[in-house]
């Protein structure tokens, strides 16, 4: 039985270990780590910008019924 | 793969907000699953936090019970809040953000009912468990065999589920919170089953038992709600601001730096035990680098906030995530002094740790939560918070409850630890030096709970979609017919 265990260990830490450096030298080469700023404006949308607040207390926006996704399918 | 190929010219914003809608419908059933069992435990943990705290002030209170002695009450309350309340709602999050990160309609939805089934029937089993007597005294991990298999299978299900969104993601670029949950899904289980191996399936021997036990709880902390918590706050703040985070390079940067040094950093739980020098120094080594991580996280929540601060009056998940994220730097920067062993002879075995525990998984994960929870529950639910005022009340009540908590059990803690290392002090007139500071734990504790049963009547409110339906967000002052100010860009 304990060495059943060990060989457990042993395999999670290479594959866990394995999986993580995989990961960081996947990201390198698949140019996750260049252009970073168009990175951080990858959760902005068409309609929901860069400059547009989502909690929607910028002014104006405030005014237009059903800005919500969410509301927007059941109307 | 760039992240302009997401975005063909074709795709007009009616498109993105439709499609948008859809992968946030996509994940409802799931994530009110374990949001609404994370509301459930948070109560049930909130009444044995009272009761363990009680017995801190009055110890034959409610003691003729064995099952509601202190040796039961307070493993019960940390397993039901970190178990119970942060993972499940960590996970509620997670799965949204896994949605809308991969750009794709949540997938396999029984998969993760399935888990969040096993999952509570694993913590009711646990706590039952451990208030019977077949707790096991390893913190962190007291529930019994047959209830950590349960929440292995579910951490296992929701695991598998991860890699398959993320096998369908749309092309592009991976935003940095996606690294964090990636991250947490991932080790996470085996986090949890090696160390449940090593404890309490096939135990190894000895004072071993004490390191595997440590490196095991420093990274459920570290490496499961430290980011998903991240995670979240590298999602809100920009989202919410509609501003882009101020040095992506740094997150990264940040996120990378964790990976490598958080997970070396639970043998500074030993300084001074019976352990090998070089393991204990490596520790705190590490503990040390994560100033990197933390000081690049900081600054970037900061400068994505700044000039923006007056957002944090009006926006209920800006508000809460924002405390939390500023508590995550304290924490943190708190943790990487502990880990100095001479600062850690006088904070080792007080309840100066107490404190430290519940600013990192309360003032900055829990509070995190919150604000996710407040940004999502309307999107996936399709219907609005019924009331600001509710929002506030609980807001004030948990951020005085919790600071009122970490400033009490910070104070006593120190003249605790000093009053230990003082041989003219004998061990019962050490605890006397507690006793104030624990009365008024109890008292923060009583606005924490106070605060929560707020909430869950705020959620449960919104669940039944209460009220009138509402245009616009549920924003803090619109009820008093304040006019909330624009951003600045």
């Amino acid at each position: 039985m304990n060495t059943i265990v060990y060989i457990l260990l042993a395999a999670g830490l290479v594959f866990f270990g394995g999986t993580t450096l995989a990961a960081f030298y996947w990201a390198a080469k698949t140019g996750q780590f260049r252009n970073l700023e168009d990175g951080s404006k990858s959760i902005f949308d068409g309609d929901e910008p860069v400059g547009t607040a989502t909690d929607a207390f910028a002014d104006k926006k405030a005014d237009r019924p059903l800005r919500r996704g969410a509301t927007a399918l059941q109307s | 793969m760039s992240a302009t190929t997401a975005h063909p010219s074709t795709v007009t914003p009616e498109m993105e907000k439709a499609q948008r809608a859809i992968i946030d419908q996509s994940t409802r059933i799931p994530v009110v699953l374990f949001y609404a069992s994370a509301v459930f435990w948070l109560l049930v943990g909130s009444l044995f936090a009272l009761l363990a705290s009680f017995k801190m002030n009055a110890p034959t209170f409610l003691d003729q019970w064995g099952w509601l002695t202190f040796g039961r009450v307070r493993p019960a309350h940390l397993n039901a809040v970190a178990y119970g309340w942060a993972a499940s709602a960590g996970i509620g999050t997670a799965l949204w953000l896994m949605a809308r990160l991969c750009r794709t309609p949540l997938r396999h939805s029984k998969l993760l009912i399935g888990a969040a089934i096993f999952w509570n029937i694993g913590i009711l089993l646990g706590i039952l468990g451990i208030l019977s007597g077949d707790g096991r005294s390893i913190e962190w991990l007291e529930f019994p065999n047959y209830a950590s298999f349960m929440l292995f299978v579910a951490f296992g299900l929701i695991a598998v589920w991860a890699v398959i969104m993320f096998r369908f993601r749309q092309p592009g670029h991976v935003y940095v919170s996606q690294w964090y949950l990636l991250a947490a899904f991932i080790w996470f289980p085996w986090l949890y089953s090696t160390a449940n191996l090593l404890l309490n399936f096939e135990p190894i021997q000895g004072g071993a038992q004490g390191a595997v036990n440590w490196w095991y709880g420093h990274n459920a902390l570290g490496l499961w709600f430290t980011p998903i918590g991240l995670a979240a706050a590298y999602y809100l703040i920009p989202k919410v601001l509609g501003r882009p985070i101020h040095s992506y390079y740094l997150s990264i940067l940040g996120f990378w730096s964790l990976a490598l040094f958080y997970s070396w950093n639970g043998m500074h739980h030993l300084i001074g035990g019976p352990f090998p020098a070089w393991l204990v120094s490596a520790s705190v080594v590490a503990s040390v680098m994560m100033f990197i991580p933390v000081i690049t996280t900081a600054i970037n929540h900061h400068m994505t906030v700044r000039g923006n601060f007056n957002a944090l009056k009006w926006s209920p998940t800006l508000r809460f995530t924002v405390f939390g994220a500023m508590c995550y730097t304290l924490s943190s920067v708190q943790g990487i002094f502990m880990a100095v062993p001479s600062l850690n002879k006088i904070t080792h075995f007080t309840h100066y740790t107490v404190g430290h525990a519940h600013l990192g998984l309360y003032a900055f994960f829990t509070m995190i939560m919150f604000g996710a929870m407040y940004y999502i529950m309307p999107r996936i639910v399709g219907w609005e918070w019924p009331s600001a005022r509710l929002i506030r009340w609980h807001f004030w009540l948990v951020a005085i409850g919790i600071g009122v908590m970490v400033g009490a059990l910070t104070m006593g803690g120190i003249l605790q630890g000093l009053a230990l290392l003082d041989p003219g002090i004998t061990f019962m007139a050490s605890l006397d030096y507690t006793k104030p500071w624990l009365l008024l734990r109890s008292g923060s504790g009583i606005l924490l709970t106070a605060g929560h049963i707020v909430f869950a009547v705020s959620f449960t409110l919104l669940l039944l979609k209460a009220g009138t339906r509402r245009e616009g967000p549920t924003l803090f002052g619109t009820d008093q017919g304040r006019k909330p100010e624009p951003l600045v860009p």
